[in-house]
């Protein structure tokens, strides 16, 4: 015999096993000899008649051990329970947190490699009397290694407490991990279509959503070749799967699609029909076929972006007076041609560093978007002081001597000079990056690191582009406008649009950090622009106040960056945001809704997610509205909001609390009676009967 | 963007075919010929038994669900219930050297006599070569060839995916099921189910 003895052994357990029914009660007393061994928990040891209590198998597998989810995959098998509940107890099905795929010689297996936890909620009628409540449950599982299968059973029990209505329950804390763990419902219904061996799936899921390496994990066998590579695309608000089908027997199939390390949505998905549409996702293998296409297409658009961004009110002035400068009469071709490359490399280097530290922070788990420095009022201060400096120059009330933009016309620019214009460009023009960009820089989250950084480059070469074709192309220079003494009043005209961005800048810091602490920004920028008066003066009077100015302006920026409110005021102001909605809404909380509640106000609370395209349209069709906003002030309805964006906690105990999985979920408490729950597709009209109407008692929620 | 869908589907036919178990068989359409060596070294092919009933059942002894028929003696009943209609029972071994259920020929001839297992020919297939062509997932993995050469069923020997002895009295056993509906010339009625069990233990 050539298997080892080890294997041997587990014959021999196993054949004992089979053999014995006694083995069981050994299997019990010795479970901490399985390979992935269970332990049975509660939330709470106190449970009060008419509630819930949820129950949590823990399982350890032990190094190089795995366990299975309810779909197996090719091989192996999913876990099995059956309780002795005491009479009035009833289980509800079990829910498994987000699997792991385990690919070995091509068999496909929905695993857990590490520490997991099944949840089942037990419901108590009304009538279960206090007292001890004894539960047990006989579980079978596989457990597995990349070599051999071990099936473990074990006879697991638990003995709550049931206690009355007022008694305290308090709560394992734990369990906020387990349900961290669980895959949510997303809400929206996929559809699903077989055809010629292919499976395709399309989830309703906004673009905004982040995606890594994505999965979808079918419950139901015999549908998808779980071992076919699945390849995903993103068409808007759509996600798109295509892998190999097994059969086309159903009409309707459920799953979790994962997008993330333990982050899942379960889904429904009817047949329907479904094209492959969209920018496809480079995932596993066909990540460099797929590659090298979506890095043409989305350095196309980030040229065609970084052209585009000349118009931008931020870089116009900057870029136009700085071609009047290159197309001045008698400037040499050579300096013409020098200056324009300087100004380029000064375009690419920052465009390409902003890319660099932006990819830096994503790999370092930072949720960051392309304008991720516009998140931080720090930046967009310093934006603000550089922006309204630019202005005031534009405007003639100083000049610089390195940093020309056109004024010193007979000057002779240095090549520093036009690498630092370029290099200013670039940082400035950041936050006019048109919405366009959105997708060539999406796509840089897909590229390996090398490919997006030449995306960065090549929005930097587009920025740059006009200014060289005006450098390489005499045809071009000779039609632009000779200078004159015109130029002086376009150039001071060009100071418009810089305040224009400067009042952008403004607002969006205002909307970050909130007037009071806006106003103070503001006095900093007030000193900015006052040294740089007195600096403008001594120009005048030819007095040499650089150094000076240059301390001056240092401590001013400084000084109006340490003066910016911390984390907890710019929380506080994202709340006063929500009240500039249409609708505005305090955050949600238990606390809160019990007080609006005592205090015999309506409350309308509704709990949404980014990644919720029903509740976003439901948002935007009913919610935010005018008309429900005026019918709810009318009414006085407080309005309370629960974002499920990140697992809660809290809101997913609620939500489960009123027999809701995952968002959305609507609920209209008026005054003193039980709430109701609306329907999941929300119209103006649904939001304001509510307060207009007589509530239907048909849709009264059951509570508990 | 025109050429993007077609890249797609280009890109998915290259995986299609470089996937180690895509190959596996359909229904309805002629089972993959193959020629392996049994135990006593004699060479065996699918197509010299044309005529006849085929069953092929994927085996690895050191699994626990093939344990579980074989200590019950519900395959052992099975196969011989399957011979005594005439019809052939090929027991392939796809488990590589070094892996778990591997076996030589005399191992897997000592196997056979312990057990009682009453296949026609127990072959060895330690590359694994007609065990991807047949998309063999798990042992026991099952296979149902009638006469004609057609594959008629594959899945698992039954519909209770357990390790349990105590489930095979309840269980519906498919392939009995399809052999009697073949001897009385019915179609097969579940012509596929779901295989359960390990993972067979390919080399790569």
């Amino acid at each position: 015999m050539t298997f080892d003895f080890r294997i041997f052994s587990i014959m021999l357990a196993f054949l004992a096993f089979a053999l014995a029914p006694a083995a069981v009660a050994q299997n019990r007393l010795g479970n901490t000899e399985l390979n992935v061994p269970a332990t049975l928990v509660a939330e709470s040891q106190q449970v009060r008649p008419g509630q819930s209590v949820t129950l949590a198998f823990v399982m350890e597998p032990k190094p190089t051990w795995h366990g299975y989810w309810e779909n197996p995959g090719d091989a192996g098998i999913g876990m099995s329970f059956d309780w002795k509940l005491p009479a009035g107890v009833t289980a509800g099905k079990p829910q498994f947190p987000v699997p792991d795929t385990l690919l070995i010689s091509g068999i496909m297996n929905y695993v857990y490699k590490g520490d997991y936890a099944i949840l089942v909620t037990l419901d108590l009628a009304d009538n279960v009397r206090p007292g001890p409540l004894p539960v047990s449950v006989k579980s079978e599982w596989l457990s597995c290694t990349d070599e051999i299968c071990v099936p473990e059973q074990d006879e697991l029990s638990i003995t709550l407490q049931v206690v009355g209505k007022d008694a305290p329950v308090s709560l394992d804390k734990r369990f906020n991990d387990f349900r961290a763990a669980m895959a949510r419902p997303l809400g929206s219904e996929a559809t699903f279509a077989v055809s010629d061996d292919r499976f395709r799936l399309s989830v309703p899921l906004p673009a905004s959503v982040e995606i890594d390496d994505p999965y979808f994990f079918i419950k139901q066998d015999g549908v998808v070749d779980y071992g076919a590579p699945q390849k995903f695309s993103r068409d808007g608000d759509r996600l798109i799967l295509e892998t190999g089908a097994r059969g086309d027997e159903l009409d309707s199939i459920t799953g979790i699609l994962k997008i993330g390390d333990h982050i899942g949505f379960l889904l429904t998905a009817t047949k329907g029909e479904v094209a492959m549409t969209g920018l496809p996702l480079a995932n596993d293998g066909a990540k460099q076929q797929g590659s090298a296409s979506i890095l043409f297409l989305a350095l196309g658009g980030a040229l065609l972006g970084g052209l585009l961004l000349n118009l931008m009110p931020c870089v116009f002035p900057i870029l136009s007076l700085k071609a009047m400068s290159l197309a001045k009469a008698g400037g040499s071709e050579a300096i013409v041609r020098r200056d324009a490359l300087a100004y380029t490399a000064g375009v690419v280097l920052v465009a390409t560093a902003l890319g660099a530290i932006l990819l830096g922070l994503r790999a370092s788990g930072a949720a960051v978007g392309w304008a991720f420095q516009l998140q931080d009022p720090r930046i967009i201060f310093v934006l603000l002081a550089l922006v309204t400096a630019i202005g005031l120059n534009l405007a003639g009330l100083f000049e610089l001597p390195n940093l020309n933009f056109g004024n010193k016309l007979t000057r002779k620019d240095g090549a520093a000079g036009s690498f630092w214009t370029g290099a200013l460009a670039a940082f400035v023009a950041t936050p006019c990056t048109g919405p366009f960009m959105a997708a060539a820089l999406g796509a840089t989250i897909v590229l390996p690191p090398i490919a997006a950084l030449v995306i960065f480059a090549g929005l930097g070469v587009g920025l740059a582009l006009p200014f060289l074709l005006i450098a390489f192309v005499p045809a071009i220079r000779s039609r632009l406008p000779k200078p004159g003494p015109w130029l002086d009043g376009f150039r001071k005209a060009m100071a418009i649009p810089m305040f224009l961005t400067a009042i952008g800048l403004i607002w969006l810091l205002g909307r970050q950090i909130g007037t009071d602490a806006l106003g103070l920004s503001l006095i900093f920028l007030l000193t900015v622009a006052l040294i740089l008066w007195w600096f403008g003066g001594g120009q005048i009077k030819g007095l040499s106040r650089g150094a000076l100015t240059s301390a001056a302006m240092v401590a001013a920026i400084v000084g109006g960056i340490l003066m910016l409110p911390g984390e907890e005021v710019m929380n506080s102001q994202k709340l006063a945001n929500n009240s500039a909605a249409t609708l505005p809404s305090e955050i949600f909380s238990e606390t809160r809704l019990s007080e609006l509640r005592a205090s015999g106000q309506p409350v309308f609370a509704y709990f949404t997610a980014d990644w919720c395209l029903t509740c976003k349209a439901n948002e935007a069709a009913a919610i935010q509205r005018t008309e429900t906003a005026d019918a709810f002030k009318a009414a006085r309805v407080a309005v309370l909001m629960g974002d499920w964006t990140r697992p809660d906690p809290d809101i997913s105990r609620f939500l489960e609390q009123h027999g809701r999985a995952g968002v959305p979920l609507y609920l209209y408490y008026a005054p003193g009676q039980e709430p109701v729950i609306l329907p999941q597709i929300l119209t103006v009209a649904t939001l304001t009967n509510l307060v207009n109407g007589p509530v239907q008692s048909a849709m009264i929620a059951k509570t508990q | 963007m025109p050429n993007l869908p077609s890249l797609a589907v280009a890109t998915i036919a290259i995986f299609a075919l470089a996937s180690p178990l895509a190959a596996a068989q359909k229904n309805g359409t002629l089972a993959q010929d193959f020629k392996l060596t049994d135990v006593n070294g004699k060479t065996v092919q699918l197509s010299q038994f044309r005529g006849k009933t085929v069953v092929l059942e994927w085996h690895n002894p050191g699994c626990p669900f093939v344990s579980k028929h074989y200590s019950s003696g519900n395959m052992q009943a099975t196969q011989k219930a399957a011979r005594q209609q005439g019809a052939v029972w090929l027991t392939i071994n796809s488990g590589a050297q070094g892996k778990q259920g591997h076996m030589t020929g005399p191992e897997a001839k000592a196997l056979i006599a312990k057990q009682k297992i009453q296949s026609t020919n127990y072959l060895l297939d330690g590359k694994g070569l007609v065990g991807k062509a047949y998309g063999a997932k798990t042992t026991p993995h099952m296979y149902i060839i009638d006469g004609s050469g057609t594959l008629v069923y594959q899945g698992g020997i039954d519909d209770k995916p357990t390790a349990n002895t105590a489930d095979i009295k309840d269980a519906r056993n498919h392939v009995l099921a399809a052999l009697n509906e073949i001897k009385s010339g019915e179609k097969v009625s579940v012509a596929q189910a779901r295989p359960y069990g390990c993972s067979v233990k390919y080399a790569s």
